[in-house]
Parts: C-alpha cells; sequence; structure tokens
C-alpha cells in the first residue's frame, strides 16, 4: 500500500510536468531505438560475405558506442533539467513532512518508470524499424533484399543491461542533489536574483581571433594530406572559439548595443536586449553545443552524400580501365621498348578480347617539394616529421614521347629542358632540381594530364616532370636505395585495358591475370618482384561498400545528433518560458500591450534559435575547402556536386530546424502567456 | 475637480462549470478629486483587489461605470488599454515588480522607453524623481543588490516618471519593515503634496492614516468612509482602528 503511495505520487508528477516529462521520454526511446537499430545491424550476417560489409561491421559497432555515450549525455542533461524543475515540489514535500528516504523513493519511481517507458517502447519500435533500416542500407549497397523478420535476442539484452545501467546513474545522480539540498532551498530555488552578466571582453576577442586563424587554416590549406592533420586542429580550435564567441562575444556585443543609447532605448530593443543579454549567458553554452552538433552534422551527411552520389566518379577516376597493371621494369637498362612489347605479348597469351587499350612507361619516386625542385635522398633527410607532411610530393618522370602519345600533343624539348604538370601541388621556380640529377629548365607547366589510376590515388600532391632525356634524368637517381635495399625509384610500364563482356568475365580475367603473375613479371636480379593489378568490378564494390556505408553511418549518427540539437533547444525554451513568465506578467503591468510581447517574445526566441544555424552555416561554409581537399583523399574531385549536396544539405536542415522552431515556441509562448 | 469617478461598479464572477456565482462588487460608488491621497481598506475578500483591478483596466466590471479624467474605461478598446494604462496610471505593487534584468535607472524608464519616448526626456524627467525619492545612488545598481525599501522606492518611481493622473497603489507597505514603510508614507505624503493623486489599497491602518480620506469596503460596498480633515495621522490612526471596530463588531455606518 505505502509502495503504491509513492508510485502515485509519481506519477502524479509525471503526469502533471507533461511538457517537463514527454521529451525526457521521447529521448530515452528515440536512444534505445537507435541504439537497438544499429548494433543489429552490425551483426547482420550478411555483412560477413558482402563487399565492403568488412568497412560496415568496423564502423557500426562504432556508431552504437557513441550513441551509448550521447544517450549518456543527453538523457543526463535533460535528467538535472527535470530535478532541478521539480526541486519545488520536493521542498514542498519535505515541509509537509516527507522525508529525503521517500523523496528518493519518489525519485526511484519516476526513474524506474522512465527506464520501462523508454526501454519498452524503444525496443519495440527499433525492432519495428530495424527491418526498414535494414531495409534501406542493402538498397544503397545495391544488395539482395531478404524480407524475413527477425529479431536479434543479445542485442535486446544488450540494449536493457545497457539502458538499465545509464538510468540507474540518472537515479543516482538525482537522489545525490536531493540529498545535498535542504527545504527552503528547494522552495526557493528558482527565484533567487541573477547576477547582471558582465562582458568577459578578453574572452570575447580571444574567441574571435581563435575562429580567424581557424578559418584562416580551413581556407589556406591546400595539400590534401596536411589538410588531414590540420584537420583535428581546426576543429578543435572552431570548437573552443564557439564556445568562447558564444558565452563572452554574445554578452559583449548585447553590452555594446546598450551603451548604444539611441539604439537601445527604442521599445523594441529594450526588452530584447537587457534579456538578452541574460538569455545569451545562461544559454551561450548550449547554443554553441547546438552549433558544434549541427556542423558536425552537415560536414558529416554533406560529405558522405557527396562521397556516396560522386561514387561511380571517382572509382572511374580511380579505375580509368577495367583492368589496370602496373609492371616494373628492373633496371633502366631494359627501360625500352623490347620489355614493354614482352609484357603485352604475354599478357595476350592470358586475354583474348582486349578493347580500349592503353600503356605508357614512367618512373616515379616520393620526396620533399621545395621552392628549387624535389629531395630525394631518404637516408639524408628526416622525412617524415610533422612539419615536412606538407611538402611531401610524389614525382613521376615521363618520357615526352609518352607524353605526346597519350595526349596527342607535339611539344619539343631542348637540352635541359622539361615540362611539369602539377596536380594538388604548385611550383612557381624556373628550373626544377631532382636531388643529385642536374637542374632542369622549366619550359611549360602543362595543364593536360591524363589521370592514371595511379595519379589519382595519390594522397600526397603529385609533380610530373616530363624529359626528352629520361635516361640522362633517371641515371643518377637509381642510385638511391631505401634502409631496406631496394631503389627508391621504380620503374614502370603500365597497361590498362577494357574486357568484352560483363563484369563476372572481368573479374574472370583479373583472377587468371593474377594468378600468373609471376610468370608475367620480369623478376628482380635477387628473384623478389613487385607488381600491382586493379580490376575495376572489383574495386567498384569495394567503393561501394565503403561509400555506402560510411552515407548509412552518416544518417544514423546524423538523426542522433539532430536530435539531440532538438531535445537541447527544447529544454532551453521551456527553461526561459518558466523564467520568463514572471518577467512579461510585470511588463503586462507596467504598460506592454499583448502583441508587443508576443513580437518581443518571437524576436528573442528567433535569435536564440537561428543563431546556432547560422553560425552552423558559417562554419561549413569555412570548412568546407578543408573537406573538399580531405574527400579528394577518398578519390571525389567533383566540386561543384559537393556545392551543390552541402547546399541541399544545409536547406534540409534549415526546414527541419523551422518546424522545430514552430513547435518549441508554441511551447513557450504557452507558458509564457498561462495564468498562475 | 473630479478626476476618477466610479459609479455603480458591480462585478459577478460566474465559475465556468455552473456553481454559484459570486459577487464580489455589489454597487460601489465613490468619487477622488485632483490632488486628493484617498485610502481603501477592507478585510480579505471584501472586494478591494477586484475594485483596483477594474480601476487599474485588468479586469471589467459587470456593471457600472468608472471614468478616469474624462475617459469612460469600457470604452476603450482592448488594443488601446495597454498605452492607455501606461499614459494615465502609474503603479505601486505589494512584490515591487522591479524586472531583474534591468539596471535601477532603466526599471524606472521602462514604462516611457515602451511609449517610445526620446531618451533625452526619459533622464530629464527622472533627475527630480530620483532626487525626491533619494534613490540617486541606486540608479546604476541591479534591484537584487539593493533592499525592499529601495525597491519600493525605485517602484514609486517607475509610478511617477509618466506623470500619470492617478497613481495605484496596492498593498505598498506590505512587504516592509516598519522603518521602510515610514519613510514610504512620508514620500507617499510628500508626493500627494506636490499635486499627485494617489489612491491606495491596503488593510495597514498606519498606511491608511497618512491619507487625506479612507474609504472601507464590506462585502462588496463601500460601507464607511473617514475624512482627515485638520487631524493629524495620530488621531486618524485613532478614527480608522474605532471605525474598523465599529465595521467588524457589526454596527451602522455611515
Amino acid at each position: 500500500m505505502r509502495l503504491g503511495f509513492y508510485s502515485k505520487l509519481a506519477v502524479d508528477g509525471i503526469r502533471k510536468n507533461k511538457r517537463l516529462y514527454l521529451p525526457y521520454f521521447i529521448t530515452g526511446i528515440v536512444m534505445v531505438m537507435m541504439f537497438y537499430i544499429v548494433t543489429f545491424l552490425s551483426e547482420m550476417e550478411l555483412l560477413r560475405y558482402m563487399k565492403g560489409g568488412a568497412t560496415l561491421r568496423m564502423m557500426l559497432p562504432l556508431g552504437s558506442k557513441i550513441i551509448l555515450v550521447f544517450a549518456l549525455i543527453f538523457l543526463f542533461y535533460s535528467n538535472s533539467f527535470l530535478v532541478r524543475q521539480r526541486y519545488k515540489e520536493f521542498g514542498l514535500y519535505n515541509i509537509l513532512g516527507m522525508d529525503k528516504k521517500n523523496l528518493g523513493r519518489i525519485v526511484f519511481f519516476e526513474n524506474l518508470m522512465s527506464a520501462l517507458v523508454a526501454i519498452i517502447i524503444g525496443l519495440f519500435l527499433g525492432g519495428a524499424l530495424s527491418k526498414v533500416a535494414e531495409l534501406g542500407m542493402l538498397n544503397l549497397m545495391d544488395q539482395e533484399i531478404e524480407y524475413s523478420f527477425r529479431l536479434e535476442a543479445g542485442v535486446i539484452y544488450d540494449a536493457i543491461l545497457y539502458f538499465s545501467g545509464i538510468y540507474l546513474v540518472l537515479f543516482l545522480h538525482s537522489l545525490i542533489k536531493i540529498r545535498r539540498s535542504n527545504p527552503l532551498e528547494l522552495l526557493r530555488s528558482s527565484q533567487v536574483g541573477e547576477k547582471a552578466p558582465k562582458a568577459n571582453w578578453l574572452v570575447a576577442l580571444l574567441g574571435v581571433i581563435l575562429l580567424a586563424v581557424a578559418y584562416y587554416i580551413a581556407v589556406s590549406i591546400e595539400n590534401p594530406l596536411s589538410a588531414m592533420v590540420w584537420f583535428f586542429i581546426a576543429v578543435i580550435m572552431v570548437i573552443i572559439a564557439t564556445y568562447m564567441v558564444f558565452v563572452a562575444g554574445s554578452v559583449a556585443f548585447c553590452k555594446l548595443l546598450q551603451k548604444n543609447k539611441k539604439y537601445y532605448y527604442k521599445a523594441n530593443h529594450f526588452v530584447s536586449v537587457s534579456s538578452m543579454v541574460y538569455r545569451m549567458k545562461r544559454n551561450g553554452a548550449g547554443l554553441a553545443s547546438i552549433c558544434i552538433l549541427l556542423t558536425m552534422v552537415l560536414v558529416m551527411l554533406s560529405s558522405t552524400v557527396s562521397l556516396y552520389i560522386g561514387a561511380e566518379d571517382s572509382y572511374n577516376r580511380r579505375y580509368p580501365n577495367e583492368i589496370s597493371l602496373k609492371l616494373p621494369v628492373p633496371t633502366l637498362d631494359e627501360f625500352k621498348e623490347e620489355t614493354f612489347s614482352h609484357y603485352k605479348n604475354t599478357i595476350s597469351q592470358y586475354v583474348k578480347d582486349v578493347e580500349k587499350e592503353s600503356y605508357y612507361a614512367n618512373a616515379g619516386i616520393s620526396g620533399l617539394l621545395t621552392k628549387t625542385g624535389v629531395l630525394v635522398d631518404q637516408q639524408a633527410h628526416a622525412q617524415f616529421s610533422f612539419d615536412t607532411v606538407s611538402s611531401l610530393v610524389y614525382i613521376q618522370i615521363l618520357p615526352l614521347s609518352e607524353y605526346n602519345r597519350l595526349h596527342g600533343t607535339d611539344y619539343t624539348l631542348g637540352q635541359g629542358e622539361c615540362l611539369l604538370h602539377c596536380l594538388n601541388a604548385e611550383y612557381n621556380g624556373d628550373t626544377f632540381t631532382i636531388e643529385g640529377a642536374d637542374t632542369l629548365k622549366v619550359k611549360k607547366v602543362v595543364d593536360k594530364m591524363m589521370i592514371s589510376g595511379e595519379l589519382a590515388m595519390q594522397m600526397i600532391p603529385a609533380v610530373t616532370v616530363i624529359t626528352d632525356e629520361f635516361e640522362a634524368v633517371m641515371a643518377p637517381l637509381m642510385k638511391y636505395e631505401s634502409e631496406y635495399g631496394d631503389h627508391l625509384a621504380e620503374l614502370y610500364w603500365n597497361y590498362g585495358f577494357d574486357v568484352a563482356g560483363s563484369d563476372e568475365e572481368e573479374i574472370a580475367v583479373y583472377d587468371v591475370l593474377r594468378k600468373n603473375m609471376s610468370d608475367i613479371v620480369i623478376h628482380n636480379e635477387d628473384g623478389s618482384y613487385y607488381f600491382s593489378i586493379d580490376s575495376r568490378a572489383e574495386g567498384k564494390a569495394e567503393f561501394f561498400g565503403l561509400y555506402s556505408g560510411l552515407f548509412f553511418v552518416g544518417i544514423l549518427l546524423s538523426i542522433v545528433f539532430l536530435f539531440a540539437a532538438v531535445l537541447i533547444i527544447y529544454y532551453k525554451q521551456i527553461s526561459e518560458g518558466y523564467e520568463d513568465r514572471n518577467r512579461f506578467e510585470v511588463m503586462q503591468k507596467v504598460g506592454m500591450m499583448k502583441r508587443d510581447i508576443k513580437k518581443c517574445i518571437n524576436s528573442q526566441v528567433l535569435t536564440v534559435f537561428f543563431l546556432p544555424l547560422l553560425a552552423a552555416g558559417v562554419h561549413l561554409s569555412f570548412a568546407f575547402p578543408l573537406v573538399f581537399r580531405l574527400l579528394q583523399l577518398f578519390n571525389l574531385n567533383n566540386l561543384s556536386l559537393m556545392i551543390v549536396v552541402s547546399l541541399a544539405t544545409y536547406f534540409v536542415f534549415a526546414l527541419v530546424y523551422a518546424l522545430v522552431y514552430k513547435i518549441t515556441s508554441n511551447a513557450y509562448y504557452a507558458i509564457v502567456s498561462e495564468r498562475r | 475637480m473630479s478626476i476618477l469617478k466610479v459609479s455603480g461598479l458591480k462585478k459577478v464572477y460566474s465559475p465556468r462549470f455552473g456553481g454559484n456565482k459570486v459577487e464580489a462588487l455589489k454597487n460601489v460608488n465613490f468619487e477622488v478629486e485632483q490632488g486628493e491621497y484617498v485610502a481603501i481598506m477592507g478585510e480579505s475578500g471584501s472586494g478591494k483587489t477586484t475594485l483596483l483591478n477594474i480601476l487599474a483596466a485588468i479586469d471589467r466590471p459587470t456593471e457600472g461605470s468608472v471614468i478616469l479624467g474624462d475617459m469612460e474605461l469600457s470604452t476603450i478598446k482592448e488594443e488601446k488599454m495597454a498605452a492607455f494604462r501606461r499614459e494615465h496610471l502609474g503603479f505601486v505593487f505589494q512584490e515591487f515588480n522591479l524586472l531583474d534584468t534591468f539596471s535601477v535607472e532603466d526599471n524606472i524608464f521602462l514604462p516611457m522607453v515602451l511609449a517610445g519616448k526620446p531618451h533625452g526626456q526619459m533622464k530629464e524627467r527622472l533627475v527630480p524623481i530620483a532626487k525626491q525619492l533619494g534613490i540617486e545612488e541606486l540608479l546604476k545598481k541591479y534591484p537584487y543588490e539593493i533592499s525592499g525599501g529601495q525597491k519600493q522606492r525605485v517602484a514609486v518611481a517607475r509610478a511617477l516618471i509618466t506623470n500619470p493622473k492617478l497613481v495605484l497603489a496596492d498593498e505598498p507597505t506590505g512587504a516592509l519593515d516598519s522603518k521602510a514603510s515610514d519613510e514610504l508614507l512620508r514620500l507617499f505624503g510628500e508626493i500627494n503634496e506636490n499635486g499627485q493623486t494617489i489612491l491606495m489599497v491596503t488593510h495597514s491602518v498606519k498606511a491608511a492614516s497618512h491619507a487625506g480620506r479612507v474609504l472601507f469596503i464590506k462585502d462588496g460596498e463601500v460601507f464607511h468612509q473617514i475624512y482627515r480633515g485638520n487631524h493629524n495621522a495620530q488621531q486618524m490612526y485613532q478614527m480608522i482602528s474605532d471605525a474598523l471596530t465599529m465595521i467588524t463588531m457589526g454596527g451602522e455606518g455611515r
């Protein structure tokens, strides 16, 4: 009977505070649901033998861990909000003679109910929607769809275990909070006068500077590999700067407005600006979090969508031919027509119908790009340090005859002259010195370069030196050896062709060639040999697996993050509503019209609401160049596609956001205009 | 000249779901002259809050009329009401109702800012009022930094800054200690001597004893009234006490 009494009080408390509890329940439900779905997908049998499934099998469990972490954070956030709002009620019970043990019982039942609702409904929805998610994923990845439905007992068990744990932590947290408080404090907690915020100009200024530097970094980096390094530094800087600007900068800005008497003492500015100071002080951190979450989602979605849509483009770039072979020429002496035709003849014994043949011979060496040329001696220069990452470069040396043949040009070069082509790099010198070789005069920097799969795959920038004196240039380079004793410079004959017929026939050819490679390839003196062979059809499945996997995980995490952002916003609105109610009552008494109050609320809510979206937009546009460089590492080089996708993502987001705004501002206004 | 004329005022609250109707005001009639200082007394439930709400144009009467200056309140449209209240009435509340987000100065400016007055004019108006109320030193502070008595003086300044026809004070000493109460009542007297009409609702005999006239409300009607005449505050206090005793004993008044 007594237990019944406490559980009844708990139910009553929940029912009376619907507005507060509903989002809390929904958060729990959605988190359980997402956890179930993602974990369910990661345990799917199909992933084991599906092309590209390996990537997903790695990423999905990571996704479910991320969801768990965020579930804890968000539930914690909304729970502490709930406890704060209900202090007063607990204070009353306390004064009426309920001791803290009894209060603890009420809290226990509340938490128990929240946990039950979240886990039961969450699992139910998760079970129902997991099939939809599975179908969506298989569809994305171009896989056969099976229509059987099943539940994973193991996943259900995990969900129950983890989320019970989370709710237990929440319960203990509220218990400690109640234990630490005294009844008077409980009764009064929401009425203590808040100090007027002081503008922290230093922090505001620092934030702006930090943001500017981060933006500069993002915009100025051209090298994809250094983009990868700087990306994380820039992200951290932007996160810190966003917090500083939102927390201190916004208050400072409002204070500046207040100093402008003409602007400030206007009916519509007066109330808004003065309450905005408080609002920003209280909400700066929350808004910054929303902004960062939004930016993350936007970057994640726009890049994964771009990758997914651009996948075909990317693998066509990566695999210009259905079959691409890179065959070594062990010594410079052998770098001649006889060797090349030997290769061609040998291969034609294995492959019958060859289409769209293309071949060329080249050499490659990697080094450090300087203002006057390139350093290649690895042993002389400690290369792979942080500072040199941005100057790492792949040098392709291409005979002029090959260049002219491939591109249909008729360049001629005099003695000691060369043509240059730069991919993702910039070189402005008049001469180009390859360490150890003669200095070449740069006759022209050419734009046209048939990008081979190999070049497309390079993470680092690539400079192609086109010379008519191939042997003279290469001879000194052949003496450089790595610490393992092999040549740093490598000579190749590249051969690419298409196979008549379907993908299956292509893969059959690929398999045959691979099996017989040891017979085809000319071995080194010591008997070792090296080759590379790629098949587009093989790669395609991998590409699709990887990109659609990324895309899918991107969508799932976006849903979680977006949900989090909405939740934070909603609670902000509600808590503001309760705090503003007093204020607006007074204003009405001193002669402010209802209509004006509504207008004033709208403008404030609008600002608070759309500031993070706006800032996220700015972040996104500055991050854009950096993200684009990064995606180049994934062979995506389609700028217009990425612009369109980013804009579309942002637009869709703005729409969802506006919808949330509509709903939450209604809730806010309902609270503010509620009569007590 | 009469500045406020209340005649035949009746207010009936009818509960939304049937039940007994409650007659908060039966038939209230009185007038307030320009420059008068009137206190309205009554027990809880006598209808004085209802009366004040109607005078403040926050609530509307069931029957009867309230004429402020030359305006009949019931003819003013809802959307004009806020502006009317702002321009013609000044309010002092028991709970001060200052806004924590504004400095003291900005709190006082609030009605003028809402009325769209230029900043220079506000400053001009503020100087003499702040001096009279002794709050010049507080202007840059925030409400949570000052005492209750100081808060109430700030609230009075806010009520006076628009130069209202009538200041309505609802139990202004209710939340103050006796020293702060005395100080506030002294200020009210001073303001009244400068020609400001004040209507105060209170059940503090001491507060009422400072007024020029005291109206007693009982069961929704003006039951009795006392004029100060040439009596001092102490004599007035005695007269009010006697009247109250008589009223609670159920004697006939008027």
